[in-house]
C-alpha cells in the first residue's frame, strides 16, 4: 500500500516545489509543497503528493493545492494540506479538508516558573497531571454536561465553561477567534454526536494528542519574544487535543451525507473520503453549522483541560495559577476551515480556507488579530515529537501572499504506526525519554512506541522551511521535559 | 483472517475470508483487536443487534464497523464476538461483549472513525477480501 510518489516536482525556490497541474487530468490547479532538498526525499517516500494533486480537482478551488513542509499521507487530503475555494465560484466545503478531529489544535500556557523550580518537582507534576487529566481510549472527563448544556456550549464556545468559573474572561481574547466560531449551529449536531461528546469534554483523548511541561530553551527574536511574554528556561504548558468523539462523529455523518452530492452536483472526484459539496448548497450549509459547533467544542475541551492543568501547578507549587502567572499565550486550530477574506490577483475575495494539519498565520496588521498582537502578527504554536522540541513561530506577511494566511501545524510523521512499533521492538520509551531528560507517563505502551521522536520528522527541519518562505518566523523554541499521554 | 497494513498516520486492516458473512464478522474482529490489547479478556456477556440496509457492499462494511465503534465510543462497549449475515440489500449482525473493566482491559488505539480512502471490498477467486483505513 505505501508506495513512493514518482509524479513530478518541478522546484519554485529553495523552499517550494510544483505539481504542474497536467499531472492529472481533472487538476484545476497546480499543487504547491513548501518543502526543501532536507526534507524533499521524506516527501517522495508515500503518496501524500499524489493527494496534494487530488484536492486539485475541488471544484472553485483558487490559486493552488498547498502543503506545509510537515506534509505526509493523509486520507483523502494530505495531512498538512492548505485548500481554498471560492463560494462565487461553485466552490465546495469538503469535510475530508478539514478532519475527523474538528479543530484539533494547540495551546501554549506560560507560567513564571524557571527550569530551576520545576527540575526537582518534575515527577511529582507528571505524575499528577496524569492522575487528574483524563488521558487515554474510552476514558470520560470530570465535567459531564446535560444535552441541553450542550447546546449553548457548541453555540458560544469556551466563553461558555468560561462563564461558569472555568477560567477567565482574559483567556478568551487569546484564542483564534476568541474561542468561538459564529454561525455554529448546534441543532445540525446528530443526537449520536452530542452523546460521543457529553462526557469527553476536558479529556485528552489519545493518538498523537498530549499534554507536555517544556523549557524554553533557545529564544530567536527578543523582540517579540518579550512581546509573547517568552524568555530562557521559562516553564510552559503545550497542550494538543480537539473536538473528541463529537467531532469525529459530525465529520462521519457529514461524510455519509455526501455519499450522493458528487452526482447531484456534477462534481467529480478521484478519492471518495474527499466527498464534497458546494458551500452555498444545503448539504453545505448543514455540515458548516455543525463543524463550526463541532470547534467550539474543540475550544471548551481545551479550556477545561487548561483549568486541569492549572488545578495540579497549584496543588504541587502551593500557589494559585494566577500567582503562578499561567496565563494563556494563544490558542490555534490546525483541522478546520474557516470564511476569510484573502485578496488573489488584486481582488478581495471571501474565501472557505480548509486547514487539514496547517495552523493560520495572521501577519502584524491583519484586523481579525487581538490588540495584544497587532503588532506583533498572531503567535503560532508548532508541536514537534516527545522527545526534541516544539515551537513558537509568529505570521509572517509572505503567508497573507502565498498560503492564504497559512504555515505548518507540527514535525508530521516519518513512520507509520506499524512501522514505529516494530522499530521499538522491545525497547522501553518512557527510559529513553528519561536518559534525555523527559519524564513521560502514557495510558497504552503501544501508544508511545507509536509516538515515539524517530517516528517523526525532525520539527526543527519542518520550521526551518516556514521561516523561509516567511510564512511565519522563529521566536522561541522548547523542549519537553514532562509528557502526559493517552 | 486480518492483518494490519502500513499507512503513514493511521491503520489498514486488510481481511480475508471464504465469504461475505465471515468477511464482515472477520472485519470486525479486525477493528476491536486494534482497540483493545487481548481480544480474549472481552468476555461475551451482552449482545447487541445490528440491522443496515444499502446495496452497496462497500458501504454495508463501513456501516457496519462504524454503528460498532459508535457502540464502543458512546457506549464503552467491548465487542470480541460477531455474527453476520449480508443480503442483497441489507445486514443483520449480532455482537457479543461487555463494558469497559479498567481492571481487565488495556486500552490501545482510540479509533477515531472509519474512512473511505482506499476501502475497497472485492471477490478474488474463491475469497473475499477487505481494505479499509481508521483514523487514529
Amino acid at each position: 500500500m505505501k508506495q513512493p510518489y514518482s509524479g513530478p516536482l518541478e522546484r519554485i525556490d529553495a523552499n517550494c516545489v510544483r505539481i504542474p497541474r497536467g499531472y492529472k487530468p481533472g487538476m484545476r490547479v497546480p499543487g504547491v509543497i513548501f518543502v526543501n532538498d532536507t526534507l524533499l526525499e521524506q516527501v517522495k517516500k508515500d503518496q501524500a503528493p499524489d493527494q496534494v494533486a487530488n484536492v486539485a480537482y475541488l471544484p472553485g478551488i483558487v490559486g493552488a493545492s498547498i502543503a506545509m513542509p510537515d506534509i505526509h499521507w493523509g486520507y483523502g487530503f494530505c495531512i498538512g494540506g492548505v485548500a481554498a475555494t471560492d463560494p462565487a465560484e461553485g466552490g465546495v466545503i469538503c469535510p475530508g479538508g478539514i478532519g475527523y478531529d474538528i479543530n484539533c489544535g494547540v495551546r501554549l500556557v506560560r507560567t513564571n516558573l524557571g527550569y530551576r523550580d520545576v527540575k526537582n518537582r518534575i515527577r511529582e507534576l507528571v505524575r499528577e497531571l496524569f492522575h487528574t487529566v483524563p488521558a487515554g481510549v474510552g476514558r470520560g472527563g470530570a465535567y459531564k454536561f446535560s444535552g441541553k448544556e450542550m447546546k449553548p456550549l457548541l453555540a458560544e464556545g469556551a466563553s461558555y465553561v468560561i462563564g461558569r468559573g472555568l477560567g477567565v474572561p482574559a483567556d478568551l481574547a487569546n484564542m483564534e477567534a476568541n474561542g468561538r466560531i459564529d454561525g455554529a449551529e448546534p441543532d445540525n449536531v446528530s443526537d449520536h454526536a452530542i452523546k460521543r461528546g457529553s462526557e469527553q469534554c476536558g479529556t485528552l483523548g489519545s493518538g498523537n494528542h498530549f499534554l507536555e511541561v517544556q523549557v524554553v530553551d533557545h529564544v530567536f527574536d527578543a523582540e517579540v519574544g518579550q512581546a509573547f511574554g517568552l524568555e530562557k528556561d521559562q516553564v510552559c504548558v503545550l497542550i494538543h487535543s480537539g473536538s473528541r468523539g463529537l467531532g469525529y462523529q459530525v465529520c462521519d455523518d457529514a461524510l455519509a451525507t455526501f455519499r450522493t452530492t458528487h452526482t447531484k452536483y456534477g462534481i467529480d472526484l478521484p478519492d471518495r473520503q474527499l466527498a464534497c459539496a458546494p458551500a452555498d448548497s444545503p448539504e453545505g450549509k448543514r455540515y458548516i453549522g455543525a463543524m463550526r459547533a463541532a470547534a467550539n467544542f474543540g475550544f471548551c475541551n481545551r479550556q477545561l483541560l487548561t483549568q486541569q492543568a492549572r488545578e495540579v501547578f497549584e496543588r504541587v507549587f502551593g500557589s494559585s495559577w494566577q500567582d503562578l502567572g499561567m496565563t494563556l499565550l494563544y490558542d490555534v486550530a490546525h483541522n478546520i476551515a474557516k470564511l476569510e477574506e484573502h485578496t488573489v490577483d488584486g481582488k478581495k475575495k471571501r474565501l472557505w480556507v480548509h486547514r487539514k494539519g496547517a495552523t493560520r498565520a495572521f501577519p502584524a496588521g491583519h484586523p481579525e488579530l487581538p490588540a495584544a498582537y497587532k503588532a506583533t502578527g498572531q503567535p503560532v504554536i508548532i508541536p514537534g515529537d516527545m522527545g526534541r522540541a516544539s515551537w513558537v513561530l509568529v505570521g509572517a506577511p509572505g503567508s497573507m501572499e502565498r498560503t492564504f494566511g497559512t504555515t505548518c501545524h507540527g514535525a508530521g510523521r516519518a513512520m507509520s504506526r506499524t512501522a514505529a512499533v516494530a522499530a521499538a521492538g522491545g525497547r522501553k520509551i518512557e527510559k529513553e525519554l528519561e536518559a534525555r531528560g523527559v519524564i513521560a507517563m502514557a495510558q497504552s505502551r503501544r501508544g508511545l512506541a507509536e509516538e515515539q521522536p524517530s517516528a517523526y520528522k525532525n520539527v526543527d527541519d519542518v520550521v526551518e522551511v516556514v521561516h523561509g518562505a516567511d510564512l511565519s518566523r522563529k521566536v522561541a523554541r522548547m523542549r519537553p521535559i514532562g509528557v502526559i499521554k493517552g | 483472517m486480518y492483518e494490519y497494513f502500513e499507512h503513514t498516520a493511521d491503520l489498514g486492516l486488510r481481511i480475508l475470508a471464504p465469504d461475505l458473512n465471515a468477511l464482515f464478522a472477520e472485519a470486525a474482529t479486525a477493528l476491536f483487536a486494534a482497540v483493545v490489547d487481548g481480544l480474549d479478556t472481552v468476555q461475551p456477556q451482552q449482545r447487541i443487534d445490528v440491522e443496515i440496509s444499502g446495496t452497496d457492499v462497500d458501504y454495508l462494511l463501513f456501516d457496519w464497523l462504524r454503528e460498532l465503534l459508535y457502540r464502543f465510543d458512546a457506549e464503552h462497549l467491548l465487542l470480541s464476538r460477531f455474527e453476520v449475515t449480508v443480503s442483497d440489500a441489507e445486514l443483520k449482525g449480532s455482537a457479543w461483549g461487555e463494558p469497559i473493566d479498567p481492571a481487565r482491559h488495556v486500552l490501545s488505539h482510540e479509533v477515531k472513525a472509519i474512512t473511505y480512502h482506499g476501502l475497497r471490498v472485492e471477490r478474488v477467486g474463491d475469497r473475499w477480501i477487505a481494505e479499509v483505513i481508521v483514523d487514529i
